[in-house]
């Protein structure tokens, strides 16, 4: 194709326009896009930061309290064993009773037939540590599994024919117990992994089974003696 | 001009009203960038703003509850508050997680923003590496500054943000988790690096272990208990 020196110029033009064009396009596009990932990351440690600002007033409130009680002269050791009382009961050393949930799973009584995996017949500590959580998630108040509390201390592992809990070893079935508002705990279980067990249940023949009682009974979790850790020394 | 053939009139006639067309809806659009690139740094300017301010009530308030704190061991000298007893207290209290700790243990730095990294840290992951340390025996553990306790529960809220006791744990600068345990370094070592480094690294994380001595916070989250009750006092 021939062009001539005018429509040759005009093109140049038009096209160093279009690069231009481009270009600001371009320069459009990425400063909306760098924008977002700070205010993505803002907002989680903004939430963090009120939260504990919230929970460290409540601590120093509970705190001045105390300190109100001391100067009043109320006597100490009445004070002390409230408290001990309390942190007894947080902690799960106390044997508690009341309204909430029961979950029993079991393993499947059918066996593998060919190339399938027997593992899926079984329920395995995945299975109780989700329920555990979603359950916690509920807020539930106390747990229990095989008459094992659950307390900060409690692991959920397989080893191999058995699962240990506390330290003991527990086999199915698996029934655990947790006090609370049953909408709640029932509600969350089904927002977290209940469904999936349910298809396990119609597949492979485990058991699933959800009951709302009156009256759970979580017995009481073991006080553990600590070797390495110490209470931090406050005001240091 | 006359020279220009004639069937070539249309089309150049046709791309200066594109062009015209463009350049006006680029102008258009650059014009709302710019307000939208405005409002944008204003909100971000504001939440900014905010952030500072409640990490400011944040150390605030640490400063009082260090002194508050303080103030409390203090008064509980001078009413002669029995010893036993506190100790007891403080064991309960570590149990329950609402007593920061400190001794040797384990620090475990997770990176998962490798582009190697098909699928970053998940919180079944975060449940199991806590449940191996459990059964190591840790007797203190934090994941990234929250206290794990009997009562926590890991969830994902939306696409990415993991809450742990409620909290956002997500950072958005430096090692994106960081777990401590407190207990027999040897024995944590052990368990953590065969029972779950290997996979996590086999994914493409980088996972580090250090001996330390390390502090882990206390657990800011509330115990309540309405619905379950002591069960001896529900019997008689």
């Amino acid at each position: 194709m021939h062009l001539d020196k005018k429509e040759r110029s005009l093109l140049g033009l038009s096209t160093i326009l279009l690069g231009f064009l481009f270009v600001l396009l371009i320069k459009a596009q990425g400063v909306a896009g760098s924008q977002v990932t700070f205010q993505e990351t803002a907002v989680p440690s903004l939430i963090k930061t009120e939260q504990e600002n919230q929970q460290l007033s409540i601590e120093n409130a509970k705190i001045q309290e105390e300190l109100v009680k001391y100067a009043q002269g109320q006597s100490a050791s009445s004070l002390l064993n409230q408290q001990v009382q309390e942190a007894m009961m947080n902690a799960g050393l106390v044997e508690l009773v009341g309204p909430g949930v029961q979950i029993t799973l079991d393993d499947s009584t059918r066996v593998a037939t060919g190339d399938e995996d027997q593992n899926k017949y079984y329920i395995h500590e995945e299975y109780i540590r989700e329920i555990l959580n979603a359950l916690w998630n509920g807020g539930a108040e106390a747990v229990a599994i095989n008459g094992q509390r659950v307390t900060t201390h409690t692991e959920v592992f397989c080893g191999g024919s058995f699962i240990q809990i506390n330290g003991t070893r527990q086999m199915p079935p698996y029934v655990i117990g947790a006090i609370g508002d049953s909408h709640n705990l029932s509600a969350a279980l089904k927002f977290y992994g209940w469904d999936r067990l349910g298809e396990f249940q119609e597949q492979y023949g485990i058991t699933r089974k959800l009951e709302v009682l009156d009256n759970i009974i979580t017995p009481a979790g073991k006080l553990k003696e600590y070797r390495y850790a110490e209470p931090v020394k406050e005001g240091t | 001009m006359q020279r220009w053939k004639r069937t070539l009139a249309l089309p150049v006639t046709m791309v200066a009203i594109a062009l015209g067309f463009l350049i006006a809806l680029q102008a258009q659009t650059q014009k709302n960038v710019s307000a939208a690139e405005q409002i944008s740094e204003q909100r971000m300017s504001q939440m900014k703003a905010v952030l500072i301010n409640s990490q400011e009530q944040n150390a605030q308030l640490q400063k009082e509850h260090q002194e508050l704190s303080a103030r409390l061991d203090v008064a509980r000298k001078q009413v002669g508050t029995d010893p036993q007893l506190l100790v007891h207290l403080k064991q309960l209290q570590m149990l329950d997680g609402t007593q920061a700790v400190e001794g040797p243990g384990i620090l475990i730095s997770i990176d998962d923003r490798s582009n190697k990294v098909a699928f970053p840290l998940n919180t079944n992951d975060i449940a199991t590496m806590i449940n191996i340390l459990k059964l190591a025996g840790a007797e203190a553990i934090s994941i990234n500054d929250q206290r794990v306790v009997g009562s926590t529960a890991i969830v994902l809220s939306g696409n990415s943000t993991i809450l742990v006791n409620q909290v956002p744990v997500n950072r958005s600068e430096g090692v994106p988790y960081e777990v401590s345990a407190i207990g027999d370094q040897a024995t944590l070592m052990d368990y953590f690096s065969e029972l779950e480094a290997v996979t996590l690294k086999q994914r493409g994380m980088t996972v580090s272990i250090a001996r330390k001595s390390l502090r882990v916070p206390s657990f800011k989250g509330s115990y309540t208990f309405k619905q379950a009750k002591h069960f001896d006092s529900q019997e008689s």
